[in-house]
């Protein structure tokens, strides 16, 4: 069994590669605990390991800018040492909240050293799973939940609303969904509804009458045809709130009460044909509940 | 910490591809890296499809490809058919005389003491054409009554020139007893295993169900959403999370929606590592119609969930003591699997008991134990060989014999190649 070879089947035998060496890069870990603290745990190898705190590496986490535009909000912790090589911890506080958005996570080695991006570790979320009912009368919700980015980064993303309305379940059927929810930083009252907003430039809206349980527990049935009598409607997306009251201001209602960052590919609803259109409510890249009617 | 020279073995593990993602490649990582702590160990890539592995190998081991699809996926040989490596073996369409011809370079001039396989084709090389003085051991992560007829045929002529194979259970290593004649070959149950957790267990408190696997039909979903309706319809709050992608999503989307489960019945994607995933549940559930090991059922068990699974061919048996750590039900029996998972939705206590069984009882799947014993058998097969003595145990006269010619030059080796070769082409006629 000797096969013919020539030159570059040589050439192409097995190159020897030694260990994996390649520097390792810093990675995170990370727990949220029952007080919504968020602790984050580096394996930062390479990084100076001087007592002083002065000279301590930092973590940084960065709001991401809109395309295009510079960085501008950041927030710098300090590491403090943690048990093993190469680990540091820091625990980051429900207060002051975060801007809404994504935060991207870095460490500081040192002064004057270069961040180096944080790759995603273990994240612990166990606390967040079972939608824990925050104090209603905090006012704003604020919401910090950890994940991995899509390129494969270590990221926070953060909701900050003054006043939010909470979705829970939704039920398909008869051409219509029905959506339970609660309230958080507003009171159910007199005039109370939902509404949807075609989106889009002088957006029509649409009221929907909205059923109170108290305070703060509403549910609602919004029947699809009555999007698609909408002069001028075809498909398009119709965003959902909840307005309190008679005056006031209309509040998004969204999803954001559990361990989930990106909720849009799991929490999947059945879609309805209608008049040859096919309508679903979906949950947007923000976790935001609204309706979409589409060509069949 | 090689600090006794005289038990430091340079071990050779030859994988199909430790470019992916999978159970084989995961455990063989496991194994390798537990075993790089006292001994030299290399991993040998028969393909390479990208610059890094997916999953992370302990830095200590060598990583080694033998091709290389990014520059030789059109090289001449890589277009003609394997000739060494079984036809019948479920992977042949992926070799070629370019890996056969690597392999069995590598083989050649290989100067480990122990070359372990993992799985039936690279076993076949090993057997083939490992030198003699190397220890050759072949590892099974499949079951032998899965293999197609002509592949067993293939193996039960090869096999014997095996020193040991490996098999993930007890019930696979008892057929390869009973069906084929393996004399002077240690037939052993070696498991695979699976990393001490770094999160603390759960606490059985969430309402939250979690499975995990590759989205295939083999897997059941589809029984495992069914049943799980019959939870929802007495427990609403309850939620069922399942984790991975494959070739199913759209079929289980489709019977969410028609089941009208959407809001109780989650197909999360993949997770990598699902550690975290699994300590947000409370119980775990398996319902595959064929398992070989089970390695996601270790999994949560290592992470404090109790397994409710069906009591398929070969693994969950083995791993799942029936109402200590979890429940086995009939293979594809809804209602046995919905009253199960009932049981344990129902009685915090028991959930929450069974949860801290399961965690002590898994501990014998930790890579300790596991790779005691598997450096247990490489150093005994390494110093019968030394001996010049049979692997096995207990081995007759009549054994040894056969035994002898187990260890034949390779010269012999390679007849003995181009006769399974005759019988494979005769049969494919």
């Amino acid at each position: 069994m000797s096969p013919d070879r020539d030159a570059s089947v040589r050439d192409g035998n097995p190159r020897e590669e030694g260990p994996l060496a390649e520097r390792p890069r810093p990675r995170a870990d990370c727990t949220v605990d029952g007080e919504n603290r968020l602790t984050i745990r580096l394996t930062a190898p390479a990084t100076p390991t001087a007592q002083a705190p002065a000279s301590r590496p930092q973590l940084l986490l960065r709001l991401r800018p809109p395309k295009g535009q510079p960085e501008q909000v950041r927030r710098v912790f300090d590491l403090e040492p943690a048990p093993g090589q190469d680990r540091w911890q820091a625990t980051i506080e429900p207060s002051p909240a975060f801007t809404e958005g994504r935060w991207d996570a870095y460490v500081l080695p040192a002064p004057g050293e270069p961040r180096r991006r944080l790759l995603p570790g273990v994240r612990d979320l166990r606390a967040l799973v079972t939608g824990r009912a925050p104090d209603r009368t905090s006012s704003p919700l604020a919401v910090r939940i950890p994940y991995a980015t899509l390129d494969g980064y270590f990221a926070v993303r953060a909701w900050l609303r003054p006043r939010h309305a909470e979705a829970d379940r939704i039920h398909v059927a008869d051409g219509a969904m029905t959506v339970r929810g609660r309230l958080f930083g507003a009171e159910l009252d007199t005039g109370a509804a939902a509404l949807l907003r075609r989106r889009g430039t002088g957006g029509t809206v649409r009221e929907v009458e909205l059923t109170a349980r108290g305070d703060h527990v509403f549910s609602f049935t919004a029947g699809y045809r009555d999007l698609l009598s909408t002069p001028g409607a075809g498909p398009g997306v119709w965003d959902v709130f909840v307005r309190p009251s008679a005056d006031a201001p209309r509040i998004r209602l969204a999803r954001l009460l559990d361990d989930l960052a990106d909720r849009k590919k799991v929490f999947v609803y059945p879609a309805t044909a209608l008049d040859g259109l096919n309508v679903r409510p979906y949950y947007t890249v923000d976790n935001d509940l609204s309706v979409e009617i589409t060509a069949a | 910490m090689n600090n006794v020279v005289c038990t430091c073995m340079k071990i050779s593990l030859l994988i199909h591809n430790a470019y992916g993602i999978g159970g084989t490649i995961t455990t063989t990582y496991n194994l390798a890296g537990a075993l790089a702590e006292r001994h030299e160990v290399e991993i040998v890539s028969v393909l390479r499809h990208r610059e890094s592995p997916a999953l992370t190998p302990d830095p200590r081991i060598r990583l080694r490809p033998l091709v290389d699809l990014r520059q030789e996926k059109e090289h001449p040989l890589h277009l003609r058919p394997a000739k060494v490596f079984p036809l019948y073996e479920y992977r042949h369409g992926q070799y070629s005389e370019l890996t056969d011809q690597r392999i069995g370079e590598f083989l050649a001039a290989t100067d480990a003491d122990v070359v372990v396989g993992t799985r039936p084709g690279l076993n076949v090389h090993i057997a083939l054409q490992a030198p003699a003085r190397t220890v050759r051991v072949g590892q099974e992560h499949l079951t032998l009554d899965n293999h197609p007829p002509r592949l067993r045929r293939v193996l039960r002529r090869v096999y014997p020139r095996l020193d040991a194979l490996t098999t993930v259970t007890h019930a696979d290593a008892a057929a390869y007893r009973r069906k084929m004649r393996l004399p002077g070959v240690r037939v052993e149950a070696l498991p695979n295993s699976v990393p001490d957790p770094s999160l603390p267990p759960s606490d059985g408190t969430a309402p939250v169900v979690v499975a995990a696997g590759r989205l295939v039909p083999v897997k059941r979903y589809d029984l495992l959403i069914e049943a799980f309706a019959a939870v929802v319809a007495e427990r609403p709050d309850w939620q069922l999370r399942v984790y991975g992608k494959g070739e199913e999503h759209d079929r289980l989307r489709r019977l969410i929606e028609e089941l009208g489960l959407y809001d109780n019945v989650f197909l999360m994607g993949a997770a990598t590592p699902m550690e975290a995933e699994w300590a947000k549940g409370s119980i775990a559930a398996a319902t595959s119609n064929f398992e070989p090991f089970g390695m996601t059922i270790v999994e949560a068990m290592r992470s404090g969930l109790p397994v409710v699974s069906t009591d398929c061919p070969h693994g969950p048996a083995e791993i799942i003591e029936d109402g200590a750590d979890g429940r086995l039900v009939p293979v594809g029996d809804r209602e046995a699997l919905s009253a199960a998972l009932l049981d344990l939705v129902r009685d915090d206590e028991t959930r929450r008991r069974m949860g801290r069984t399961a965690l002590k009882n898994s501990a014998r799947y930790a890579p300790g134990p596991v790779v005691a014993q598997a450096e247990e058998l490489f150093g005994a097969l390494a110093s019968a060989k030394a001996a010049g003595r049979p692997a096995a145990a207990r081995t007759t006269g009549i054994d040894r014999a056969l035994v002898t010619g187990g260890y034949a030059a390779r010269d012999a080796a390679y007849s003995a190649a181009s006769t399974i070769l005759k019988t494979v082409r005769k049969a494919r006629r």
